[in-house]
């Protein structure tokens, strides 16, 4: 198996060198780019796996790349930002980011979202198109680059990655009963957080969010196979 | 120190002091003047209506039979002039100068009498002056006759007195009525200059006139400057914070190179910690996330996945209220807030419960737990920014010393605030009680 490509864009020269460092002893090659225009020189004489993006680039910002990147390509994008902030993450992943990593971040936390958005590029590219749309059920929206639920009062109802994760297998595969061990698998290759809580656990907890005034949350057990989204889903 | 604050008039009590003085030392001499001219025509008038009376009493009194002239002269007595006559005549006594102007005057307004050898004496029965005097008839007996009507003299003037205060009541009046309109902007920039600094700028429209507008213009001015100022340090010093990020960021990175396990780990803790102040430094400034609109969010449920959260970190937090509860927050602030008072409370507490309440139209989330609370008396420091409690509480060096101060931001941003008290029972409880729903 060749190993993967990451093209990395920072304009800080320390910081590219040591993030460079870092995925190459992990087993990445590494393509540094410190521009928009160095960037474009890489990108298009070869394959790219993976592009980790610094938001606040001299030049073109990384957001209007990011822009420009997915106007050609389905490349997953890694965005990293030193602002940190909500507003920020969520446009990022509105114009089509895979993922939002905030300065500073340690080796570990680095690796393991690479790992996280290489693995789901491989596993669920083919479900792009519904990754970047909203999808109903039950008057419940859903919105998935925002990661947000609403209830049908039209309040948005907070969940944890794992959470969001689990109801997005669900909508995915509506009205299809999926095993406990397939969700176990998908839920390991997203990011939620490292406590392997179990499945039954998640699924009681998204039940309890899901429930309203006198209405059962639309999950049903079956029983020794797995759970199933027992609603039809309307994508937007 | 003690400042005694010395009970004030204030503009308006001033200004109307100062009407009130020249209004009255205004009213004080024009009356006098007033009172001596009208009193000097007064007796002017007197004397002539006196030297009419005297000039018919004598020809009719002249007239009769001496016995006929006692009855005359009671019937020529009137309200105004008592007359009494008599054979004899008693020496003239001494005239005072005021009453020999008097008799100068009836003389030249009656000619006719000038042969008549009239006098006049001042009398003073009781409070009442009045006049009494004498003349001599062609044939040598005496008329004596004495004014009856001056006692009205005081009644007139303090009627006049009256009369003369309507106007200068009225004047007052309308007086402190327009310097009350007038100061009514500065009484607006006091008001303004009270409210300012507790949230938004309060731009004064610039009525009144001269001085007042440019004092409402230089208070509109200063609120500007001030604004910036706050506006570029805060700039500043978010600058600063996200500069820091990309040197921690390379730290972090070069830390985890590090073969040695626990100096590695050690450095790690040290950069986190650096890291952790950035991010609280920068949610107290407003940071990024400063102007992000409303949205209305389930409450319960984000306190509830809190709740889940630390459970599955191995905290003891449990969570008590309903389970959905919509309001118009900001979903992200919100969460900062609830999270700094449940990891304030893990720091010092064993047990620890949020609980969600719906209050009438708030909304009261609290935060509560069985640690040592806080000493009364420091309450309210323990809101303030950069302030630890370390003395009274556990030492405590993660942070800044923002929590608190962060949570208190983002209660007064929703409308609301945050309560600090002692349970009775010890502990230490936290609350934030917002309106459910917010305005426009």
């Amino acid at each position: 198996m060749t190993s993967n490509t990451i093209l990395l864009v920072e304009d800080d020269p320390s910081l590219r060198v040591l993030t460079a460092r870092a995925l190459q002893e992990n087993g990445y090659v590494v393509r540094p780019a410190a521009t928009g225009a160095e960037m474009w020189i890489t990108f298009n004489s070869e394959h790219i796996d993976l592009i980790i993006l610094d938001i606040m680039l001299p030049g073109t910002s990384g957001i209007e790349l990011c822009r420009q990147i997915r106007q050609k390509s389905d490349v997953p994008i890694i965005f990293i930002s030193a602002k940190g902030s909500e507003t920020d993450r969520v446009i990022g992943l509105e114009i089509g980011a895979d993922d939002y990593l905030p300065k500073p971040f340690g080796t570990r936390e680095l690796m393991a979202r690479v790992r996280a958005v290489l693995r789901r590029g491989g596993l669920d590219r083919h479900a792009e198109s519904s990754r970047r749309s909203e999808a109903s059920f039950d008057g419940w929206q859903v919105n998935f680059p925002r990661r947000e639920l609403k209830s049908p009062a039209g309040a948005i109802v907070d969940l944890t990655g794992a959470e969001f994760d689990l109801l997005s297998s669900f909508v995915q595969n509506a009205q299809r009963v999926i095993a406990r061990e397939r969700l176990i698998e998908l839920s390991r290759t997203r990011l939620g957080d490292s406590s392997d809580r179990s499945i039954d656990v998640l699924v009681s907890r998204l039940r309890r969010k899901l429930q309203t005034a006198g209405r059962d949350a639309p999950i049903t057990t079956v029983r020794g196979v797995g759970y199933m989204l027992n609603a039809e889903v309307t994508r937007a | 120190m003690i400042h005694f604050v010395r009970p004030s008039l204030g503009v308006v009590g001033r200004i109307l002091v100062i009407l009130l003085l020249s209004v009255t030392v205004e009213f004080c001499t024009s009356t006098l003047l007033y009172e001596r001219a009208s009193q000097f025509s007064l007796r002017e008038d007197e004397a002539h209506r006196l030297a009419e009376h005297l000039v018919i009493t004598r020809k009719l009194i002249a007239e009769r039979a001496p016995r006929e002239r006692a009855t005359m002269a009671s019937l020529l007595t009137t309200d105004r002039y008592d007359v009494r006559w008599s054979a004899s005549a008693p020496p003239p006594p001494p005239m005072a100068p005021k009453l020999r102007e008097m008799r100068e005057q009836i003389l030249s307004w009656e000619p006719s009498l000038s042969h008549s050898d009239l006098w006049l004496r001042l009398k003073s029965p009781g409070l009442q002056s009045m006049v009494v005097g004498g003349m001599v008839l062609p044939d040598g007996s005496w008329v004596h006759f004495g004014t009856r009507d001056v006692a009205n003299g005081w009644d007139l003037a303090i009627g006049r007195v009256m009369l003369a205060l309507i106007p200068a009541i009225g004047l007052l009046v309308i007086g402190s009525l327009l310097v009350r309109s007038t100061l009514r902007p500065v009484r607006m920039l006091a008001q303004a200059a009270e409210r300012y600094g507790y949230g938004d700028r309060v731009i004064l429209p610039e009525i009144g006139n001269g001085e007042v507008i440019r004092v409402v213009r230089a208070f509109n001015a200063m609120q500007d400057r001030i604004q910036r100022l706050i506006a570029d340090r805060t700039q500043a010093l978010a600058a600063v914070g996200h500069d820091l990020r990309t040197p921690i960021a390379r730290m972090r990175l070069r830390i985890d190179m590090i073969p040695d396990g626990a100096m590695r780990d050690g450095m790690q803790r040290d950069a986190i910690e650096m890291e952790t102040m950035i991010a609280s430094l920068l949610a107290f400034l407003g940071g990024d996330e400063s102007d992000r609109p409303f949205a209305r969010a389930d409450v319960a449920v984000l306190a509830a996945t809190m709740v889940d959260d630390a459970g599955d970190h191995g905290h003891p937090v449990s969570y008590e209220g309903p389970d959905h509860l919509d309001a118009d927050v900001r979903p992200h602030d919100l969460k900062r807030a609830l999270d700094n008072l449940v990891s304030n409370a893990l720091r010092h507490a064993r047990n620890v419960v949020l609980s969600v309440e719906r209050r009438g139209a708030h909304l009261v989330l609290r935060v509560e737990d069985d640690g040592p609370g806080i000493p009364e008396s420091r309450l309210d420091d323990a809101r303030q920014p950069f302030v630890r409690l370390d003395a009274a509480r556990e030492r405590n060096t993660e942070g800044l010393g923002l929590g608190l101060a962060i949570v208190d931001r983002i209660a007064a941003a929703h409308g609301g605030e945050l309560r600090l008290s002692n349970r009775r029972e010890g502990g230490l409880r936290a609350e934030i009680e917002i309106p459910l729903v917010q305005a426009g």
